[in-house]
């Protein structure tokens, strides 16, 4: 069995029942949100999520289990939901070929990008993020376990980014209605 | 604590690759084979076949893969498309086995596959890689590159695994021609992007299959479907299909690292209609273009190089026709070890022709 694909699966399962679990379901929620993991595992939704966004990153797969385990506050509140949307839309165009450099390479031998890790642990640490510090703790283990070839692939992902233009443009639009109604 | 401990690992598992550089090609010696030419299609197997790819065993056997299926231009067709494997015998091309379908792709890669693409098939030693192109959503942009390998001669594969190519839901990479053997043990594969940029792209594999690195063949146009020969150790020619605005050239990048970077070069004086082109070092040395000309898919020529690509001349027109159906694209180009060139290209959209021919055919002589 391919450990990366069989991942790819089901974590993409965990995350369709994370994104039930939004729905204001009430006490029906924790059922509900197991039975859309069963079902996006056994109907077909998770494999055509897998086929359709590639294999999700260890970060959204954690914030999607701390979601399912009702610990809420989410961690990605606004800000870092902010500075990730900017990243991304800094990152994706060169990855995807503008410009003569391609930031997504430095994931295939990534000493440099981990030694950038580590101001940024500091800073974590600093701010008392300590999920956001284990997160990493857990993304960094998950890339030494060898199944991931790109060190990028396991820190964000294009759902995670769309998650991140959620949270982002619901305040957005929240603070646009809030002007209107003074 | 945990955060160290997580770190440490991670350094310790991150490749620390050598520097990259090629298997350098043998020494140039001429040719001794007098002119020949001979060609054959390969069983039909589906309404429509196209991109062939050609390798040969350490035995001398020849074994082929290529795209077929039914109903061309249909959607239902499409989805219905599979890669088709043969060997060429003493009485000919064998019965072709099916080795890759969107259902074996979904089983093995856990993901829905919409239709399969053009593979690229590649022998090392008691190994027979498979790279193929599967796409979930959208057109040819939406490509995943997957590998199988089998090491049984091509009677049955292993499951395929993607690989790991791009950062966008790992779309939009795409595979045609074949890898050079690395002196690490590893191979380089040329590939292509065509999602918001079309340019060539280098993948440093090692030696297990894992991908090491990845490199832009650095062009100001739109680009394709890179054809790479290593000149030594650390050199190498890549030509690529021309997908900016016509008229077209045959686009080159150029190596002086063992594929550590690229530099595009000025275009070479042959002309591309949006065509995927061949490029192979012949026995003697010289360099073999197989490709489209000006006037479109409905030929298909050979030009040589005596000087590593510097200059370029016409050889010989494999085959041309007027007619609405005439296709001869995708070629494939393959040295065995008895001198002899062989060639496979989309005869028609319909099926796939293997050529053989020698190089004193290729400057002229008659069989």
């Amino acid at each position: 069995m391919n450990a990366i694909a069989a991942y790819g699966l089901l974590a993409h399962g965990l995350i369709f029942g994370a994104l039930v679990a939004l729905l204001p379901l009430g006490g029906l929620r924790q059922r509900a949100a197991l039975t859309a993991t069963a079902l996006a595992l056994i109907a077909g939704i998770a494999p055509v999520m897998h086929g359709t966004f590639g294999t999700p990153s260890l970060t959204l797969l954690q914030l999607a289990l701390l979601h399912l385990a009702n610990r809420a506050p989410s961690p990605l509140t606004y800000r870092p939901a902010l500075g990730l949307l900017i990243f991304a839309l800094l990152f994706y165009p060169a990855a995807l070929g503008w410009g003569a450099f391609d930031p997504y390479a430095l994931g295939y031998q990534p000493w440099p990008l981990l030694a950038a890790l580590v101001p940024l642990a500091g800073v974590l640490w600093w701010q008392r993020q300590d999920v956001w510090l284990i997160m990493l703790a857990v993304n960094l283990a998950a890339y030494a376990t060898g199944a991931f070839a790109n060190l990028w692939d396991v820190l964000f992902d294009p759902l995670l980014v769309m998650l991140a233009l959620i949270i982002v443009g619901r305040r957005a639009v929240t603070r646009v209605i809030a002007s209107r109604i003074r | 604590m945990l955060f160290i401990i997580a770190l440490g690992a991670a350094f310790w598992r991150a490749p620390t690759p050598t520097a990259p550089a090629f298997v350098p090609p043998p020494a140039a010696t001429p040719s001794t084979l007098t002119a020949s030419f001979s060609s054959e299609t390969l069983p039909k197997v589906a309404q429509w076949a196209q991109a062939a790819s050609l390798t040969q065993f350490p035995d001398g056997r020849l074994a082929a893969a290529w795209l077929a299926g039914s109903e061309a231009g249909n959607e239902a067709g499409n989805e219905e498309s599979g890669i088709w494997f043969s060997t060429l015998g003493k009485d000919g091309w064998r019965k072709p086995l099916p080795i890759a379908n969107r259902s074996s792709t979904a089983g093995g890669t856990f993901a829905h596959v919409r239709r399969i693409g053009n593979p690229v098939l590649y022998a090392e030693g008691s190994w027979l890689h498979l790279w193929y192109v599967s796409m979930g959503i959208g057109g040819a942009a939406s490509s995943t590159l997957n590998h199988s390998f089998s090491t049984d001669g091509g009677k049955s594969w292993m499951k395929p695994s993607r690989l790991q190519t791009s950062p966008f839901a790992n779309i939009s990479t795409l595979a045609s021609a074949p890898p050079l053997p690395l002196a690490d043990g590893g191979l380089g594969l040329p590939i292509h992007h065509q999602f918001i940029a079309t340019q060539g792209e280098w993948l440093r594999l090692s030696a297990t299959g894992k991908v090491l690195d990845k490199v832009r063949l650095s062009q100001d146009l739109p680009t394709g479907q890179p054809a790479v020969v290593a000149l030594d150790a650390r050199h190498a020619l890549a030509v690529l299909r021309d997908a900016g605005p016509e008229p077209g050239k045959v686009q080159i990048a150029t190596s002086n690292n063992g594929g550590l970077h690229w530099q595009a070069g000025e275009a070479l004086p042959v002309s591309n209609p949006d065509s995927p082109v061949a490029l192979l070092r012949l026995k003697s040395g010289r360099l073999l273009l197989a490709g489209n000309p000006a006037s479109g898919r409905g030929s298909l020529s050979l030009w040589l190089s005596p000087d590593e690509g510097k200059t370029w001349q016409p050889s010989r027109t494999v085959e041309t026709a007027a007619d609405g159906g005439a296709d001869f694209s995708y070629p494939a180009l393959l040295l065995s070890s008895d001198g002899r060139i062989h060639l496979a290209y989309t005869w028609r959209s319909q099926q796939i022709k293997h050529a053989v021919f020698s190089e004193a055919w290729l400057d002229g002589g008659q069989p």
